[in-house]
Parts: structure tokens; C-alpha cells; sequence
């Protein structure tokens, strides 16, 4: 795998390093609907925008911004209206 | 519950050039929980003045093998590819943190068969896959599709014709894109519907397709198979940046 720029976006695999610091296992295999198209996909289908600093999710089918993560000297700002539900299965 | 990722010392302790613009790296690393094929890990580089700069790249190592190994191309201006692949030397060490991933992860125990597209260093993941599978001997059934640009360019060349060879239930297809050899028996232009559909398990065998590699590669691969009918929940893709670093 190799990074994700502005102009050309990952998938959400590329953020599962940056997720794991805020949620407690690997949520690459979580399952989330889009509120804007009502999609459903995992994490990973997701397209990525961003690097280190922060990411920027987008559905892969109507490309509503679904989760926004920024995070900052002392924290995380996670933003996830664009997420009606998120479904997460903790590993074996 | 598992716990939570940290950052470690990663130190370099061999380095394999597998084309003129590919190198593995084996490393050392002092806390490793054991990975399943496909994870990867983040690479953090920090400078003398503190620039940090961050990279994924897959684990293309089988859980059994006793080092964790990267396979990392060569992008001219990229941040930490010229580092990780020019630069770097045996004893180096950098912060790495890892597994990562649950989405593109396939173990022998899940069954198959196993349906595996690469293009270029897409096939590091998928080479994880195809260790372990013959490290547990296990006897899935698997096809490897995996377009290069040139012959010199295909990574992991004599390990994947050892295990093809050694192995009735292992397929590997490559296809070269832009030169070949003189008498190249193999497929001669990228991957489409033809050559997926000729070397593809029926979608009545429900394989467990895994595509990595360039962005447009993955998305047309995944779209074929869409179309030929196999489940959508049954293919995984791992996408690479058409620019990389």
C-alpha cells in the first residue's frame, strides 16, 4: 500500500492506522451506511483523502463525506454525520 | 481484547533486491503480535528537524516466516519510498506500528478457492497469501493473475515459479504490458474481461477474490468480476495511489 494525496484518493485500508488510535480494535472491517445514499459498505471501501494529520472518508458510491477525522496537539475531532450507522465486530 | 497498537522500533535486518526498482526489507522487531496475510504496517520516518513523514505498505511475509517482510517500490519523489528503498541499510532502524487491516485478510482456514489479481508491487499482500498458503499446506485451490510492465520488473519471479512448480493447485498467470521477451508464452497487454474470464474460478465456486495494485487496475478488475457474477461481498481491493511515496 502507499499513501493517499489530495487528488488521488486510497481506499480505507490506508486508514486503519490512523482509526486505531481512537477506536479500540481494527474497524477497517466495520460496516458503515451512508446517510446520503444509504450505501452500505465496509470501512475499507471507503475512499481516504489525507495523510498523518487527519482523514477525510468518502462513500465510494455517491462520494458524501461520511467520516472526517482531524486531529490535533491534544486530540481527535471526530465528525460522523455522514454515518447513519456504523457496525462493528470485535476480532476472534 | 486486543491490544492497542503502538509504535516500535523497527531495525533492518536484510535487504533483498527483487527487480531494479523493487527491494525487500526484513526487519527486526521487538513486540510483534503475529500478523494475518494481507495486513499491513504504518512507516513513520522523523528528520533531524522533527518533519515526520508517514507511509502504509503491506506485510508480504507469511505469519509462519520468523522475520516481517516489506516489499517497497521505488517512486522518485516520494517522502519515504526513496529512503526505504535506496537509502535504507542493514541495521537501520524506524518507527513502525502494526498489523493493521481486517478488510483484505485471507487465512487458509477461511477455505476458497482463492482468486488473487496483482498489478506491480500490488502483489506484496497477496504474496503473504500465497506463502502462508504454502507454509500451512494448505490445498485451496488458487489463481494468481499478475500483470508487470516488463519481465525484469516481476516481483518475487523465482519464488512464485517455485511454488507454481511445486504445487497442482497454484495458478500464476503473468501478463507483461509494455515489453516482453522474445518467445513470452504469457499475456502480452493488461488485465480485462477476456483474461479474467478465461483463467477465473466459475462464480458458482464463490472464490475469494483479492485485487491490489493501481487504482484504475483494481477498479477494473472488481468491475469485471461484478459483471461476470460473482458476489460483491466475496471480492476485496486494496488500492494504490497512482503516485505513491
Amino acid at each position: 500500500m502507499q499513501p493517499a494525496t489530495d487528488d488521488a484518493p486510497l481506499d480505507g485500508n490506508a486508514a486503519g492506522g490512523l482509526l486505531s488510535e481512537l477506536f479500540a480494535f481494527d474497524v477497517t472491517a466495520a460496516t458503515l451506511i451512508c446517510v446520503g445514499c444509504d450505501a452500505t459498505g465496509e470501512i475499507a471501501e471507503t475512499k481516504v483523502y489525507g495523510g498523518t494529520m487527519g482523514a477525510l472518508l468518502r462513500c465510494a458510491h455517491c462520494d458524501a463525506v461520511l467520516i472526517r477525522l482531524t486531529r490535533t496537539p491534544r486530540g481527535f475531532w471526530l465528525d460522523m454525520r455522514g454515518t447513519r450507522s456504523f457496525f462493528v465486530q470485535p476480532p476472534d | 481484547m486486543p491490544r492497542r497498537l503502538q509504535w516500535q522500533v523497527a531495525e533492518v535486518s536484510d535487504l533483498i533486491e527483487e527487480t531494479p526498482r523493487v527491494r525487500s526489507l526484513a526487519l527486526t522487531l521487538p513486540d510483534w503480535p503475529g500478523h494475518k496475510p494481507g495486513q499491513h504496517v504504518d512507516v513513520r520516518l522523523t528528520g533531524e528537524d522533527g518533519y515526520r513523514a508517514q507511509r502504509s505498505y503491506s506485510i508480504a511475509s507469511a505469519p509462519e516466516a520468523n522475520k516481517v517482510m516489506l516489499t517497497v517500490e521505488r517512486i522518485e519523489d516520494g517522502e519515504v519510498s526513496p529512503y526505504l528503498s535506496i537509502e535504507v541499510r542493514k541495521g537501520d532502524q524506524f518507527e513502525l506500528r502494526g498489523p493493521i487491516g481486517g478488510h483484505f485478510v485471507w487465512t487458509a482456514a477461511q477455505g476458497g478457492p482463492l482468486f488473487l489479481v496483482a498489478g506491480g508491487s500490488g502483489i506484496a499482500p497477496l504474496m503473504a497469501m500465497l506463502r502462508h498458503r504454502a507454509a500451512v499446506r494448505s490445498k485451496v485451490p488458487a489463481t494468481l493473475i499478475y500483470s508487470s510492465r516488463s519481465f525484469e520488473d516481476i516481483i518475487y519471479r523465482a519464488e512464485l515459479d517455485r511454488l507454481a512448480a511445486a504445487d497442482d493447485g497454484l495458478k500464476i498467470v503473468h501478463t507483461l504490458t509494455r515489453r516482453q521477451p522474445a518467445g513470452w508464452q504469457g499475456g502480452t497487454r493488461r488485465i480485462d474481461r477476456a483474461m479474467l474470464e478465461k483463467e477465473d474460478f466459475s462464480p458458482a465456486a464463490k472464490p475469494r477474490v483479492f485485487i491490489c495494485g493501481p487504482t484504475q487496475l483494481v477498479e477494473t478488475a472488481a468491475q469485471i468480476l461484478l459483471d461476470l457474477g460473482h458476489d460483491r461481498t466475496l471480492i476485496k481491493t486494496e488500492r494504490f495511489g497512482p503516485t505513491g511515496g
